[in-house]
Order: C-alpha cells, then structure tokens, then sequence
C-alpha cells in the first residue's frame, strides 16, 4: 500500500463493495450476535463514540503528523452543546449537534489561526494549554454547569419530517452511534484520496517538497485541524445523551490518553486502525480489568513500547514478521 | 454398584427439591479504590462487607446469603459509568455508591434506568436528589442544607461571632455550601457580619496568601470548607496555625475525617466542627447497634470507623430493613420503604428520610481537644 | 504588613515553581523535548525522599541526594529507551512516549506505595521565623537557597566551562555539532538525567508543605508550563525570573482578585506569549 494514493480514486471493485456491505450488516448487528444484553449494547456503543473520538485526533496526527493534546476541548464542546441546550432550551437533536459543530469550527479556527506560524511541538503546547484553561472555564462557569456538570440530559430526538426517533437506552442509542461512525468512515476515507488528504501527507513527509510546489504547510494545518475538530465534537455530542449527564470530567486525560493509544495501536493512515485499537482498549478495561492501577500502567506502557519499538504500529510490527513489502 | 446409582439418584432427586434460592443475593459498591480517594473508599467498602458478614452471620437476607462485588471507580465518572454497566449484567440486587459527586452524577441514569436499587453513601450534591433521572434516589450522607444549619447556629448562637470569614472550596460543594451559610444567617438574624471570603481549589496545598488575607481581617472565626482531607485540609490547618491565626477554626460538616487527624495531629486542637457520627461521642456510645458495630469495625479492621464507614454501614442496614420489611428486592417498592420512612436500629440509631430521600442528620458540634488522638468534646 | 508578607508568600511560592521548573526548561532547551512525565517524575521523587527517610532512616539531607540519584537513573533508563525517537529528532512520538511512561510512573508508584497521605519528618517545614508580623519557615529558606545556587551552578556550568559550550552546541544544531566529534547521544542522556535528577530534588524540597500521594503531581507542576514559556524555552536566567514573578503574581493575583482564577490567568499568559511572541520557536 503506498502511501500516496494516486490523484484519481481507484474505483472499488464489486467484490470488494460486497464485502463492505456485508461488514456494515454484521457490525450493525453485532450487540445482537454477542448475546443482546445491556452490556453488549452498552459496550459497542461506547466503542462507537469513543473511536468517533479517536478519528478527530487521528485525522491530525496520521495525515499531519501532529500531536493534538487539546482534542478533549472539542470532546467537552460537544458533549456541553448537547447538555445545556437540551437540557435548558429543549433544542433537538439536529440543533445541538449543529451548535456542538459550530462550536468546535470556531474554537479550532482560533486556536489554529494562533498558532499558525508555530513550530509543531509549540502547537502541541499551546493545544494543551487551552484544555487547560477550558477547563478552568468550564469548571468554575456555573452557567454552563459549573464543578457538578449538567445533569438530566433527555432523550435524543432527531425528528426526520416523517418520523421522529427518540432514543435514551443503550439499544436505542445504539443505531445512532453506529451511523456517526460509518459517517465518520466514509469522511476519513473520502479525506485520505481528497487533495487536502493527500497535500496534507506530503507536507508531513516532505515538507521542502511541498513548498517547492507552492503549498502552505500552515494553511493545510489549520485546515485539517479545523477538520478534525467536529469529528471529535459529534462523538462528544453522543456522548452526552448516552450517559445523561456531562461534566468537566470530559476533559480528564483518560480521554486524552485512550486517544492517542488507539490511534497509534494498531498503525498509522490505516482506515479501521484507531477503531480496532479503542475496541481492544476499552476490552482490556471493561472485560480483563486489572483494577485502577494496572490499567494505567497497561495503558501508558502500550502508548510507549508501541511508539519506540514499533513506531508503525501493530500492523507494522506484523509487516516486518510477514515480510511484505512495507510502507516507508 | 446400585450404591452408586442410588447416590446418584438421590443427588438428582435432591438438585430438583432443593431451593433455587441457593441464588444469592448480590450487593454491589461502587467507590475509589485506587488514587486520592483510594482510601477513603476502601473504607467505606470495608464497612460494608463487615454489616454483610453481620448480616449473613443472622441468616442472611430473605432467607438467602448475601454476596458483596466491589468495584473501583477510579474518582473517574466515565470508568465509574463502565462499573456500573457491569453490575447491571451481573444483575445485582443493590448499588452503594458515590464517593466523588460527578461520579454518583454520571452512574445514577443507568442503574436506574435498569431498575437497580441505588443507595448514594457519600456524595454531598443537592442534584443527587432532584431531577427526573434518578427518581427513587436514597442517600445516606447529610446535605449541605443541613449542614448549613448547624454550623450557623453555633457561630451565631453559641460563639456569638461578629466579624466572620469564609474559607471556601471553590466547587459546588463549598460554594453551596457558604452559600445556605448565609442563607441561615439571614434566617437567624445574624447581627455580625461577613467580612471577607477568600477560595481556594480542591487540590490546592499552600494557602499562605489565602491565609495571610484572613488574618489581616482578624474575623471572631473562619468558616473553612475543605473536603480534600488527604492533602489539602491537614496542610490547611498547620498552615493556619503556622500563621498564628488567632480566629476560630469553624470546619464544615463532615470534613474532620481520619487522615486530617493523623497528618495535622495537635495542629487540630481547637478547631471546631460537627459531624453525624463518632464512634466515641454520645450519643452514639449508648446505641447499641452502634457501639456493636464500633466494636466489630475496629477488631476487623484494628481502627475504629469514622464517618465515611458508617455510611457505608448505613446504606447496608437501611436497606437491609426495607427489604425485610416489603419482602421485595424491586427498586421502587425497596426505595418507596425508606422514602420519607423511619427506619429503626441503625449505626446512627433509628433515622427519619425526607421524602426526597434524604436521610436526616443528628448533628453533633464538638471541639477538638487532643488531634493526636482525634479526641474530641461535645459541645452544649 | 499585608502587602509585606504577600511579597514573602509570592518569594517563597516563587522559588519554588523556579526550583522545579531548571531540569524542564533546560530538557527544552537543549533536547527540544517537552516531558509530559514530569509532573510524576516529581510525584515519585517526593516518595523515594520520603522513603529514604521514614524507611532507611537516613537523613532529611541524604535523603534529597538518594531522590536525585535514583531519578537520574531512572531518566538514563527513559532515555535509553526513546533514545531512537530522540535521534530521529522524532518531537512528537517523543512527547506521547513521555506521557505514556507518566501514565506507566503514576500506576507503578499507587501499586508500591499505596493511597494513603504520607508526611515527612525531619524536614524544616515547622521552624517558624517570625520578624515582626511577618513569618516564613527555615523550609521556604532552603528552597529558596538551594534555588539559588542551583541556578548559579548551572548558569556557570553552561556558560563558563567546555562542557556547557558542548551543550550548548548541541542545543544549538546537534548535526553541527556531530561534526565536530560531539556525540549529541550523551549530551541528551546527560540532559534527560540531569532534568530527572532536578525535579526530584525540586520534590523533595517543596512536597514536605503537605502531605504526599500518588495521584498527586499534575497539579504541582501545572506552573512549570509557564513559568518555562514566560521565562523564554532554555533560558536559565529566564526561568529564575519567571518562576519568581509568578510566585508574586500568584501572591498578588490571588490576594486582590480570585485565587480560583489563577491558573486560568497563568495560563491565558501563556497561551498569548506562546503566539504574540514565540521566540525561537517560530517555523523555520
């Protein structure tokens, strides 16, 4: 697999477009086929909105190739969009994830507008600090829900003109998560074969390159930043109405740093890669936890051995062993 | 070899008779058990397990043993969400929950939208208590209301202050709390007045500037609402008496915990707080199912319980009667029993809830006279 | 006498963001690389000083060296093992990696030394030095002075001897500097301990004011960020500063508007310093 795909989309053969249907059918289905308990369903969904999460931080650090430590500013926008005008003007569905979209644009155009002549480790900074000052905000702002958060959030209603869905169990959330993550998909696959995609890979890989070919790294930054951010924001958005209540615990580093290792997990610029490594992640808490601590070393040690001895990931590490031609 | 077959026979024929009601019935508690809390959680879960064994010891519940599974929330309300999605598939009877309040906050929609019995044991936010997503809500701990209550009385009544500050944990729970504060100081026609207020935040452990402002006020006492009490509070009070603070120490309800003693030790003496049980205060030493318990929490544990263990204990034997009393295990007939219901013989002694749920508090204002030992003197 | 005593507050919280942010501003400014460990780098040092005391019984004095040098050698461990990412000057996995290993520091650290509270003795934090109205203890005055001369030293080192020139060559441009016969390779190892060794010294001095635990650190170091950003990234003199004017600034801040807010107003500081004027940190 190159990793400059050619300008023009290779068109999907049939066989390989069966295949994708058939995979959306079975993922669909799959709280059902693992027993169609509450767990089930509750389990899959979380994974369905917390790789929503993962493709925002992605999107910057595969195709980028820069570290967003700030991408739970955009997480905590959303699920606060979705809490307080639910909750205190009774807005649908479509409203707060519009205002939660809005929101998180405007937020990444500031701060990547300031950052635009930074250095990448200094955006990395100064993405940090502003979670940190949101949170701050976000803490001591009362009106927004203040240190104990919004509580109450109704059921999710998304009228479609002929029908209206109103979802607030996990099996009925379940179907919404699952669509915003195929959305999410077809976005990141659509982005990886767009020209913003593709400039995007070059700048990361040779930046002379790009700017001999008149290419602003700067503007394509602050591009695919902006991109990025409501990707992220929806999956907070989601994420208020499945737990029914938000808080500025969205802006803990548990997010941060479950993002960041399942992005990197499985391998870089592979589409399903940040999805396989939440789903693993959040197995390993949910169903073989070690209990508070170990989970944090289990965690933070996968983040470091993968990046060190395995910087291209598991997929990588599975390359070398199989001897197929890799990527460079 | 007809031996065999009539012990297998026998085995069979006894596997149909005997009761399925060797199916127990499973309490489950959700607390930190890792991080800053750690402690304290462990606490709580280990008074819970001690009433269990006590009740087990008795014949169990209903006629059928009791099993305890705790979990660890990790301070953290989306890992504490996890932990009580899977108590729901473990399909428990009970939850005792709720050490942080965004914690209790995130978990209460699910269990009660699976229709799981939901007692709060600790977490102090009035929003616990309101809202339509956690109806048949119980919690055990005092609120700030309350709370408020009697810390007003005795600075406006018994100290008789006219020049007050506030020392306050900038949160909900301590803005909240100063805030009814001042609420009953309107109430009780307070003549002095409130002079300064200086914040601080939760995980906060110089407070020298704080310190230094309030001591230029030079207030009759100083309202401090710190519920760090691993960290923050014990280097508060050295720090208060480091500066010579000559103010009066006036604590909130419920923040003089273990640890504050152990750490600030004799920096402690004078301070003056009130809380809803002491394991070596009347009137606690004369209920029986308190001194009971005392006796069994510190052979077990070899401390003697503090507040946030008789939470727990609480939250086990008030449920424990309610379901004797209904026969039931179902949240809402169980939640309906104590819901504005006296309940009797609990650590506590016999207790009253609000309609909302609310257990209410029997106050005790005290001083303390020797920190070392967490000795302490009731108060009028 | 308010005012007076606020100016004492600001000094002593201000030696003390300065003490723990030498090893991180010099880290940043000699290897580019921003140790998001460090806040349990500090956290940990603050307990093997503890250790050291309440479990070896040595004392207060050889305790603090016992922290430093088991910090070091876990930085040289750090270090050895992101030494590929470090000379493919890889920044960003660099930072994930360091914050994994804070992660891997935090869990290990609860697993071996428990969630209980833990204090210090025989440290000066009681002593009490009253002039006047005003106080401070004879522990402020320590950290102040070890800030001091800590900062001398290093600020001598780097500028007045060879090896501080080969640092700073490195600093300057590492592939320059190989050409010269530098091994950039033991300039990072050196820096990494050195900023390993720094904070633990910066933890055992400052963590006495209270008791210590294992989930604690972030908060503790949270003015590092600043203070290194103000002061200008590898500026010693800078740093020293800083950490004093945001000391007095807290001090101030928090004495005549809100405490709550401070962190917030730090780090709003930062944030319009990190934009309005990145010096030497604007793209190539």
């Amino acid at each position: 697999m190159t990793v400059i795909d050619t300008s023009s989309p290779a068109p999907m053969s049939a066989l390989r477009a069966a295949a994708v249907v058939v995979l959306i059918i079975v993922g669909f289905f799959m709280p059902r086929l693992l027993g169609g308990g509450s767990v089930a369903y509750s389990t899959l969904t979380t994974i369905a909105i917390f790789a929503v999460m993962c493709y925002g931080v992605d999107l910057v650090l595969s195709y980028l190739g820069e570290v967003s430590l700030g991408h739970t500013l955009f997480w905590a926008i959303g699920g606060y969009a979705a809490a307080n005008l639910s909750v205190k003007y009774g807005l649908n569905g479509w409203s707060t994830a519009l205002a939660a979209i809005a929101l998180c644009i405007a937020a990444a155009l500031f701060l990547g507008m300031v950052t635009l002549r930074t250095r990448e480790f200094v955006f990395s900074l100064v993405t940090y600090a502003a979670a940190v000052v949101a949170y701050e905000i976000a803490f001591n702002w009362d009106a927004i829900g203040g240190s104990d958060g919004v509580v109450g959030i109704p059921a999710l209603i998304l009228p479609f003109g002929f029908a209206t869905f109103s979802g607030l169990s996990q099996e009925d959330l379940w179907p919404v998560a699952f669509v915003l993550l195929l959305l999410t998909l077809g976005f990141i696959a659509r982005f990886r074969r767009s020209k913003l995609g593709t400039t995007a890979l070059m700048v990361q890989m040779n930046p002379a390159l790009a700017t001999s070919l008149g290419v602003d790294p700067r503007k394509i930054r602050l591009a695919v930043f902006v991109l990025s951010a409501p990707i992220t924001g929806l999956a907070g958005w989601l994420y208020g109405y499945q737990r029914g209540y938000v808080g500025p615990d969205m802006f803990e580093s548990y997010f941060l740093v479950l993002m960041l290792t399942a992005v990197v997990l499985v391998g870089r610029r592979i589409l399903i890669g940040p999805l396989i490594g939440i789903a693993l992640l959040i197995a390993q808490q949910n169903l073989l936890s070690l209990g508070g601590d170990w989970n944090k070393i289990i965690l933070g040690s996968i983040l470091a051995i993968v990046l060190i001895l395995w910087p291209t990931g598991l997929v990588g590490l599975y390359r070398r062993f199989g001897k197929i031609n890799s990527s460079k | 070899m007809s031996k065999k077959l009539s012990l297998t026979t026998f085995a069979l024929l006894a596997s149909l008779v005997a009761p399925a009601a060797a199916q127990d019935i499973k309490v489950g508690t959700i607390f930190p058990l890792s991080g800053g809390a750690g402690p304290d959680g462990q606490t709580v879960t280990n008074a819970v397990k001690l009433v269990v064994g006590q009740l087990n010891e008795k014949g169990g519940l209903l006629g059928r043993k009791i099993t305890v599974i705790s979990k660890d929330d990790e301070s953290t309300p989306a890992v504490g969400v996890s932990r009580a999605n899977e108590m729901i598939s473990e399909k428990v009877d009970l939850v005792i929950e709720g050490w942080n309040s965004p914690v209790t906050l995130a978990m209460q929609p699910i269990l009660a939208r699976a229709g799981i019995m939901d007692i709060t044991a600790v977490s102090k936010s009035d929003l616990i208590l309101s809202g339509e997503t956690n109806p048949n809500a119980v919690r055990i701990n005092s609120s700030n209301g309350f709370d408020a209550g009697v810390i007003a009385k005795y600075i406006v009544e018994k100290l008789k202050a006219k020049k007050v500050a506030f020392l306050t944990q900038n949160d909900v729970y301590g803005n909240g709390f100063q805030t009814a504060v001042e609420a009953e100081f309107k109430k009780l026609n307070f003549s002095g007045e409130v002079t300064m207020t200086e914040k601080f935040a939760f995980k906060d452990t110089d407070f020298r500037v704080q310190l230094t402002n309030l001591k230029s006020a030079n207030p009759d006492a100083i309202i401090v609402t710190n519920s760090s009490n691993s960290s923050g509070l014990p280097a508060m009070v050295e720090q208060y008496r480091q500066a010579d603070i000559k103010s009066t120490f006036v604590g909130a309800v419920g923040i003089m915990l273990t640890t504050v003693f152990k750490v600030a030790g004799d920096a402690n003496n004078g301070i003056v707080s009130a809380d809803i049980f002491f394991p070596d205060l009347p009137p606690f030493t004369s209920i029986p199912a308190s001194t009971d318990f005392v006796a069994a929490y510190t052979k077990a544990y070899g401390v003697a319980p503090d507040k946030s263990a008789a939470l727990g204990a609480a939250a086990v034997q008030v449920w424990a009667k309610a379901v004797e009393a209904t026969k039931s295990l179902d949240r809402k007939t169980v939640a309906a029993a104590i819901r504005g219901q006296a309940i009797k013989d609990t650590v506590f002694g016999d207790v009253q809830f609000l309609p909302n749920g609310q257990m209410q508090p029997r106050y005790v204002v005290f001083k303390v006279v020797d920190g070392k030992n967490a000795k302490l003197e009731a108060i009028e | 006498m308010n005012i007076a005593q606020q100016i004492i507050n600001g000094i002593v919280l201000g030696s003390g963001y300065a003490c723990i942010a030498l090893g991180w501003t010099i880290l940043l400014g000699v290897a580019r690389l921003v140790n998001f460990a460090h806040g349990q780098l500090y956290m940990l040092g603050a307990f093997v000083a503890w250790y050291a005391i309440t479990r070896l019984g040595l004392s207060y004095p050889l305790a603090i060296v016992v922290a430093a040098l088991f910090l070091a050698l876990l930085g040289a461990l750090m270090q050895g093992a992101m030494m590929g990412l470090v000379m493919t000057q890889n920044l960003t996995s660099l930072m994930i990696v360091t914050l994994g290993l804070g992660y891997v520091i935090q869990g290990g650290s609860a697993l071996i030394f428990g969630g209980n509270p833990h204090t210090f003795p025989g440290t000066l934090v009681r002593a009490k030095i009253d002039i006047g109205p005003l106080w401070f203890t004879w522990q402020d005055v320590l950290v102040l002075v070890v800030t001091l001369v800590l900062y001398g030293a290093v600020w001598w080192f780097t500028q007045k001897t060879r090896y501080g020139s080969v640092i700073r060559a490195v600093a300057e441009d590492s592939k320059l500097a190989g050409l010269f016969g530098i091994n950039a390779q033991v300039v990072y190892l050196l820096v990494f301990m050195f900023e390993c060794a720094a904070v633990a010294i910066g933890a055992a001095l400052v963590a006495p004011r209270s008791p210590i635990l294992t989930s604690m650190g972030f908060n503790e170091v949270i003015m590092t960020f600043v203070v290194v950003v103000v002061g200008g990234i590898g500026s010693i003199g800078g740093a020293l500063a800083a950490g004093l004017g945001l000391g007095l600034f807290t001090a101030f801040f928090g004495a005549f508007v809100a405490h709550a807010y401070t962190t917030a107003a730090a780090f709003a500081l930062m944030l319009v310093l990190l934009v309005v004027r990145p010096a030497g940190l604007a793209a190539k």
